[in-house]
């Protein structure tokens, strides 16, 4: 298969899916959308391994893998941060407090900071701008890597 | 790492594009290679050495103490 075939493979399965993300959301039905959601990619993964013209070589590989690294690197230190913080508040870890204990009252709690949906959508929202970064990131590497440098041929 | 691709590709008159699909990468690596912006792995510098024909050597040497660009 010519790459070219692959990636309009790509674009009717955008378009498919969301079409079907529509349908899902119009008749509440989310589940229909997370199968075809996975059969899609599947889909893409198995035409992709048919594709012949594809030069992937070490250097792209290599940017790719530095990319994805570094997302990693910077993604788990936000993630986890937020994460402990919330479980922190969800906890109630505000009675380790000093102030506390010294006043023992019950005005020294502070109230629960954000509810539990909202925990998980700024989770969500991180693992998103994951991908921001992940391009981000590849872009810094492709540069350094002269992905866009011109030469005199 | 400094290298002669360049000049090998002239004595053979080859051009990026040629070199890149006789070897099996991308014109953009090769290009990367000429510049000192990419150092390669030892397999790819033992494919373009025995594509010219010449030790890894002849084309790649080694300069002490100079480091090469990481990706960092």
């Amino acid at each position: 298969m010519k790459k070219n075939i692959f990636y309009l493979m790509i674009g009717v399965v955008a378009v498919a899916l969301l079409a079907i993300f529509w349908y899902s959301v119009e008749n509440f039905t989310p589940l229909f959308f997370t199968i075809a959601f996975v059969v899609g990619i599947i889909l893409l993964y198995l035409a992709y391994r048919k594709v012949d013209d594809f030069v992937e070589d070490e250097r792209s590989a290599r940017i790719t893998e530095k990319a994805a690294m570094r997302t990693l690197q910077v993604f788990w230190v936000c993630f986890c941060a937020f994460s402990i913080m919330a479980v922190m508040d969800l906890l109630d870890i505000h009675r380790l407090s000093r102030a506390f204990w010294l006043e023992r009252g019950p005005d020294t709690v502070p109230t629960v900071v954000m509810p539990l949906r909202m925990i998980g959508y700024i989770q969500l929202v991180l693992l998103c701008l994951m991908i921001f970064l992940y391009v981000g990131f590849r872009v810094y590497y492709a540069r350094k890597y002269g992905e866009w440098e011109t030469d005199e041929e | 790492m400094k290298n002669k691709i360049k000049v090998y590709r002239a004595m053979q008159d080859l051009t990026q594009e040629d070199l890149a699909l006789a070897i099996g990468v991308t014109r953009q690596t090769i290009l990367a290679i000429e510049k000192g912006k990419y150092v390669p792995s030892l397999d790819l510098a033992f494919r373009i050495a025995r594509y010219f024909k010449v030790n890894v050597e002849d084309v790649f040497t080694y300069e002490e103490g100079v480091r090469t660009i990481d990706i960092d």
